[in-house]
């Protein structure tokens, strides 16, 4: 359903462009939802606004293909892909109190992408609304429905935003890190609830978060990115439980949940390359402890076996720990 | 082999003392704030009693809204209480003047949330680290230099790197410049707040084994006030669960977080999402309904009755007695036992 080839997205810096993603590649067959992993600066939340035709054009170059149920996303006229968007494609973001209007009602908002996606329906936008609101878990909807963001308390208005996202039916949502702001009770609501919406609508999700345990109880597949790239592809409970990349593996075992009580926890040493000053071969060498002389040569995303790709020319030699023992 | 250091092994072990002299004793705390129009009352803190022992890192775990931060800033007398007290080493910091208050708070020092935030950008390093020195006074500029030089290195910040602004390090540099600052002073507290909720994951185990190796080496006390469970769990010896401005639970760490008492610390624990595959999972996860309520007006009674599956009338009606039921363990519940919250028949 999403097919993304090659995408490299650079930004204007003073007279040059850096490159902050590079040749990334996934597909998101219908109903699946892939989470998204990656520590901030590794490109995962700029991945997911080329995919929506977000990034500020001016300042932005994209290259590659989106191809979303078989069109390609980036050479899409303006005003198609805004047919898509919010209507085939829905979006999450992360705060949920700015991305809603405070002088209008929450019901005036979900009703407002229903009607612009379905203008001859009018009449049925705020009926819509209330159904959208109640299929989120809203109490009361019929009431809430004519409430303001400031009336709701920071799940609510997060429920409101996925009810706005998923009221035209869309058959990919694009959430990035949709419980980051959240507590920890209420992001249980949350992504156990849009688990159960993409189960019974068939929607698939691209859940973009730097929390493995959230990706772990929410989604099927797992993208590991690094540094502006994908190193690793996997389904989730594979990943969890045998990495192929030793950035995956690194960033398991840094859990505390891991680490006996009281002692010291482990960590990856050094930091991400900057973008201007990336190694041609593999981004994560420096800071690898399996780094051979082979690693300063580029590598490539690698079918290792099937359904699981990684980006390590050692993938098939190396035992790696995962999140388990 | 996996991509991380290895684990020094004198790292591990480390326990305070049960029986170690109280560095803080709190009783009965409450603090209010008026809201915004001055007509109504938010109870951040709202009769909390605890004692900190020396040495020994004190676990402060709850939601938004429960009022740890609140706490947390009362204990190095950034707040004031509205009632009730709080005594620093045996002496409470209201019945100081202001100068002998200045040089008494030294020694109860606070790090924040946000490095970025914490320092001046048009600062060196060098020249954040030393400020805390040059209030305090009483030290040459070279004496200055030294300590703040030396406390620097002790974090693994370069000389080189001290005449850096902050914008040229990372994050992970940037706490370690503020944990820095709070050494040249010699503490005997710090307030540790969400210290490490802003640093990625794979830097924020550095910055956990740089604060234990700390206390070891200087004795320090820990407050650490956080909402990541697997933080806390790893680096407190106690822990107290908040929930709007009371404590539901105090205990040690292990025996809360493995096997709580309150039915709210059971709910927090199973919420908390854990990266293994579904078939390792227990999936007896407690959904609580709703979410936390206005501390303008709390419910009556026990606090986290609206969203408790086991309320009961007695519930609305009484607050729950802060009671012993294991040793050392504490617990604000009318129906919990010592197998743990109601419920739970059989001891684990």
């Amino acid at each position: 359903m999403l097919d993304v080839r090659d995408l490299t997205v650079s930004f204007r810096i003073g007279a040059g462009h850096v490159a902050v993603t590079r040749d990334v590649g996934f597909h998101i067959a219908p109903g699946e939802r892939l989470g998204v992993v990656g520590e901030s600066g590794c490109g995962k939340t700029v991945t997911g606004l080329s995919i929506l035709g977000l990034l500020p054009r001016r300042t932005s170059q994209v290259s590659g293909q989106i191809l979303f149920e078989g069109e390609d996303l980036i050479r899409m006229p303006a005003a198609k892909l805004r047919a898509i968007r919010g209507r085939r494609i829905g979006m999450i973001f992360q705060e949920p109190m700015t991305a809603l209007d405070p002088v209008f009602t929450v019901g005036e908002q979900i009703a407002e992408t229903w009607r612009t996606h379905f203008p001859q329906q009018r009449e049925q936008a705020r009926e819509r609304a209330v159904d959208a609101l109640a299929r989120v878990g809203i109490p009361l909807p019929a009431r809430r429905v004519d409430e303001y963001p400031h009336q709701l308390s920071g799940g609510m208005r997060q429920r409101v935003m996925i009810a706005m996202a998923l009221i035209c039916e869309p058959s990919l949502l694009i959430a990035d890190e949709p419980t980051t702001a959240l507590d920890v009770t209420v992001q249980a609501q949350i992504t156990d609830l849009l688990r159960e919406l993409s189960e019974s609508a068939g929607t698939a999700l691209m859940f973009i978060t730097h929390d493995l345990g959230v990706v772990a109880e929410t989604c099927t597949r797992m993208l590991t990115m690094y540094a502006g790239q994908v190193v690793e592809d996997a389904p989730v409970d594979e990943a969890l439980v045998r990495p192929r990349h030793p950035y995956t593996s690194g960033l398991l075992r840094s859990l505390p949940r891991l680490a006996p009580r009281r002692g010291a926890l482990p960590s990856i040493p050094g930091r991400v390359p900057l973008p201007a000053q990336m190694p041609p071969g593999c981004r994560f060498k420096d800071r690898c402890p399996h780094a051979i002389d082979e690693c300063a040569a580029p590598q490539v995303l690698r079918e290792v076996e099937p359904g699981r790709f990684v980006r390590c020319i050692r993938a098939e030699e190396l035992e790696l720990p995962g999140a388990v023992g | 082999m996996s991509a991380v250091s290895p684990i020094p092994a004198q790292t591990a072990g480390h326990v305070a003392d049960a029986s170690a002299p109280a560095l803080v004793r709190v009783r009965d705390l409450c603090i209010e704030f008026p809201t915004g129009d001055g007509a109504e009352t938010v109870k951040a803190v709202d009769g909390v009693s605890f004692e900190v022992r020396a040495g020994e890192t004190f676990g402060i775990i709850g939601e938004s809204g429960s009022g740890k931060t609140t706490l947390g800033r009362a204990l190095v007398s950034l707040l004031q209480p509205s009632s009730g007290s709080i005594e620093l080493d045996g002496v409470d910091p209201r019945s100081l003047g202001s100068r002998r208050l200045r040089e008494f708070r030294r020694q109860f020092q606070v790090i924040f949330q946000d490095p970025h935030a914490a320092l001046n950008p048009r600062q060196t390093i060098l020249a954040s680290v030393r400020e805390p020195l040059e209030i305090i006074g009483g030290k040459s500029a070279a004496e200055i230099d030294q300590a703040a030089l030396d406390a620097l290195a002790r974090v693994g910040i370069a000389p080189e790197q001290a005449r850096r602004y902050p914008h040229m390090v990372s994050g992970g540099q940037k706490q370690r410049i503020n944990i820095a600052r709070v050494l040249t002073l010699r503490p005997k507290m710090i307030v540790c707040d969400e210290v490490v909720a802003a640093l990625d994951v794979s830097i924020r185990g550095d910055v956990l084994n740089l604060f234990a190796d700390l206390q070891r080496e200087f004795g320090l006390t820990y407050v650490f006030i956080t909402h990541d469970l697997s933080v806390v769990s790893h680096i407190s010896d106690r822990v107290a669960v908040t929930y709007l401005g009371r404590f539901m639970e105090l205990g040690p760490a292990e025996d809360v977080t493995e096997n709580p008492l309150h039915p709210y610390t059971e709910a927090l624990m199973s919420a908390e999402p854990i990266p293994l595959p579904s078939s390792m999972r227990d999936n007896r996860r407690i959904v609580l309904e709703g979410e936390i309520p206005s501390p303008i007006d709390p419910p009556s009674g026990c606090r986290f009755r609206t969203r408790c599956p086991h309320a009961r009338p007695r519930c609305t009606e009484e607050v729950p007695a802060w009671r012993e039921l294991r040793p050392d363990h504490w617990v604000a519940c009318h129906f919990s036992s010592p197998d743990g919250p109601p419920g739970k028949s059989e001891p684990q």
